[in-house]
């Protein structure tokens, strides 16, 4: 492997206005991320429009910044609040939350850290070594696997939360409709604009984010405004101790190892690994009765998982351009705002700007756990901030960064209804992520079936008839019958995480 | 271990209330009648053929997924959950979101300073129960704030009647 790309991408990553920008975007994105209620998708969506007038080499490092700051904010409030932003750390929030109630938040949270911070960058190392053969492998891709891999991808984004397989259909049908808004790619013809002008580029995906996950969930959190406010228990030291250090060791590695591998796989990975990573930590345990109790391997495992899998689900996005999850569709649209089309072309055409986005993410990691440590206590301060008062400050600000991206008020009307949209399906039992994630992959999904119905000449076993598309084909009709069994372990282990372990 | 139990009495955030069948309903039949109003307006598109594929086509196939999946949803309303009742707080959703349609359309014709005021002082008074003088004095700020981040820092445009 030629090493000097790799070599130029550190030296331009290390430069001093791009390691600021770095730290500001971790900064932010922790700032943001620990806002209750807005996961790390929503945080990076409201954040886009900060790094739209950057160049791009400072986007890039920027945006693994608030990507790292986000995953991180989830967890601070997990620990201490029993929110989790997201899906994959709902287990952290398990044994997190009772070290908190016993003051020991602080330790917590550091160890949460250091456990994101190596699982993190063992899962960078990784994927700078498996990415390119995997890149090399999809530079024979045709329209036909195209079409496969991004039904794929669509299809296994069903996984993602706990909602049922048949709605994240509908959801992901809907963001396909969507994307055929504006002129049809091949021909043309205007379709669904209604006679406006507006319509005619087509939705912009960053409206799309920054509408359906940034003022939905604030709408969202709007309705139970009255709940209320959980107390921020006290937050002790932010340093481990030297027994919560030696217990966590194993529990990091470990999580590390199934951390990447789960989060190759496109879907629930983050989430899987969190969980299995919790199973693995309470089965390996001595003394199994501790967890649920607030036994620190059962935050250090799952994070360090989380954080290994939330960083190998790029290598999908970066070798076969098909973001794996919705933070990945979030971060899709982030690069493409910046020129950067992810896929196969990107490593070797452009090797400096793929070996660019892989270095970011290691200095991305290493602030994180120098900033993360020293400023928890900040962060926790912001926790304290009423409800009332943060989300109208988060409105202003996500509608005047929407309004910046085109300098068109138009976008604000859009992403206030696609925020109503976002409302009316989580009350409706819908999740957000297929429909976006479907959004991000409808324009390829349709170019590249009808490319292949051109060349088929409208056979469609011509998709069977090709060994690589019958291949993914293979993989297509696998992951429908797998998912649903993963589905059923998962909720198993669920119930078993969430036991609680009466005395 | 007395204050230990005192945290435990602590309010968790409850779970919402789940929603009943009507919901569930209202969840199948919206992606029918979306699918359906779809599918008329691509049968209007060229649809052509398999072997050239009209502007229409893909519509229609997206359509047809929307119907089907509504259907299946539909058809297993007694199985299907996780709805979400509508509370009394979803009014202010409701008026959250009209007051954000007001912004947006004030915003180009009489710049950003008044309308954002006015929309943090909503929220901030109304949604918020703030005090009248912390809503007067972060609505004032925040918008500050945002004039100096977005017009001094960053340079976007955004429509402005102070200038600096």
């Amino acid at each position: 492997m030629d090493l000097s790309p790799v070599l130029t991408g550190f030296s331009v990553v290390f430069e001093p206005q791009n390691l600021l920008f770095c730290l500001l975007g971790v900064t932010i994105g922790m700032l943001i991320g620990v806002l209750p209620g807005l996961g790390p998708a929503a945080t990076i969506a409201i954040l886009l429009p900060i790094t739209y007038n950057l160049e791009p080499v400072a986007a890039v490092i920027m945006l693994a910044g608030i990507f790292y700051g986000a995953q991180y904010g989830g967890t601070i409030t997990s620990v201490l609040l029993k929110l989790p932003g997201e899906a994959s750390t709902v287990v952290t929030a398990i044994d997190g939350h009772q070290l908190a109630k016993r003051g020991e938040a602080g330790s917590a949270l550091g160890v949460a850290a250091i456990a994101s911070f190596i699982g993190g960058t063992a899962s960078i190392i990784l994927l700078s070594l498996v990415a390119p053969a995997l890149a090399g492998v999809a530079l024979a891709f045709g329209p036909a696997e195209y079409t496969v891999l991004a039904l794929i991808g669509i299809f296994l984004v069903g996984t993602l939360g706990s909602g049922s397989l048949i709605k994240s259909a509908a959801a992901a049908g809907a963001g396909l409709l969507l994307a055929t808004v504006g002129l049809d790619p091949l021909l043309g013809t205007p379709r669904f604009t209604f006679g406006t002008d507006q319509l005619a580029d087509g939705i912009d995906f960053v409206i799309v984010a920054m509408g359906l996950f940034g003022v939905g969930e604030i709408l969202y959190n709007l309705e139970h405004r009255d709940r209320p406010q959980a107390a921020v228990p006290a937050f002790g030291r932010a340093i481990p101790s030297r027994v919560q250090w030696l217990r966590s060791r194993l529990a990091i590695l470990r999580g590390s190892v199934v951390g990447f591998v789960l989060g190759i796989l496109p879907g629930g990975g983050a989430t899987m690994s969190s969980l299995v990573a919790y199973a693995v930590e309470k089965r390996s345990a001595k003394d199994p009765s501790r967890f649920g109790k607030g036994a620190i391997e059962g935050v250090a495992g799952p994070e360090a998982a989380n954080n290994a899998a939330a960083t190998s689900s790029f290598i999908p996005l970066l070798t076969l351009g098909i973001p794996a999850n919705a933070t990945m569709a979030v971060l899709f649209g982030a690069l493409m705002l910046q020129g950067i089309t992810p896929g196969p072309a990107l490593m070797t055409e452009h090797p400096d700007v793929f070996w660019g986005v892989v270095n970011s993410m290691y200095l991305g990691n290493l602030l994180l756990l120098a900033l993360s440590i020293p400023l928890i206590g900040v962060f926790v301060r912001m926790l304290k901030i009423r409800p009332g008062i943060l989300a109208p400050i988060t409105i202003v600000i996500t509608m005047l960064g929407v309004y910046s991206i085109r300098n068109n008020a138009f976008d604000m009307v859009l992403a206030v209804a696609l925020g109503l949209v976002g409302y009316a399906m989580r009350k409706l039992g819908f999740e957000p992520g297929p429909f976006v994630l479907a959004f991000v992959l409808g324009s390829l999904l349709e170019g590249s079936f009808r490319r292949s119905m051109r060349i088929f000449g409208g056979d469609v076993t011509e998709f069977v008839q090709r060994p690589l598309s019958a291949t993914l084909v293979g993989v297509l009709v696998l992951t429908v019958v797998i998912i649903p069994v993963l589905r059923v372990v998962r909720a198993r282990q669920v119930v078993r995480a969430a036991e609680p372990a009466e005395p | 271990m007395a204050e230990h139990e005192t945290d435990d009495a602590r309010p968790e955030p409850e779970a919402p209330a789940p929603g009943g069948r009507v919901l569930a309903a209202v969840a199948g039949a919206v992606p029918v009648v979306l699918g359906a109003a779809a599918a008329w307006l691509s049968l209007r598109l060229d649809i052509g053929t398999l072997t050239d594929p009209g502007p229409g086509l893909w519509p229609l196939i997206v359509s047809a997924l929307l119907v089907l999946t509504g259907a299946g949803i539909l058809a297993s309303v007694r199985r299907v959950e996780g709805t979400e009742a509508f509370t009394r707080g979803a009014i202010g959703v409701a008026a959250a979101a009209v007051g954000l349609f007001v912004y947006a359309s004030l915003f180009e014709v009489i710049g950003f300073e008044i309308p954002s005021v006015l929309l943090l002082t909503a929220w901030l008074r109304f949604l918020g129960r703030e005090s009248w003088l912390s809503t007067a004095l972060l609505s004032v700020g925040v918008t500050a704030a945002a004039y100096a981040l977005f017009i001094l820092t960053l340079r976007v445009p955004l429509p402005h009647l102070i200038a600096l």
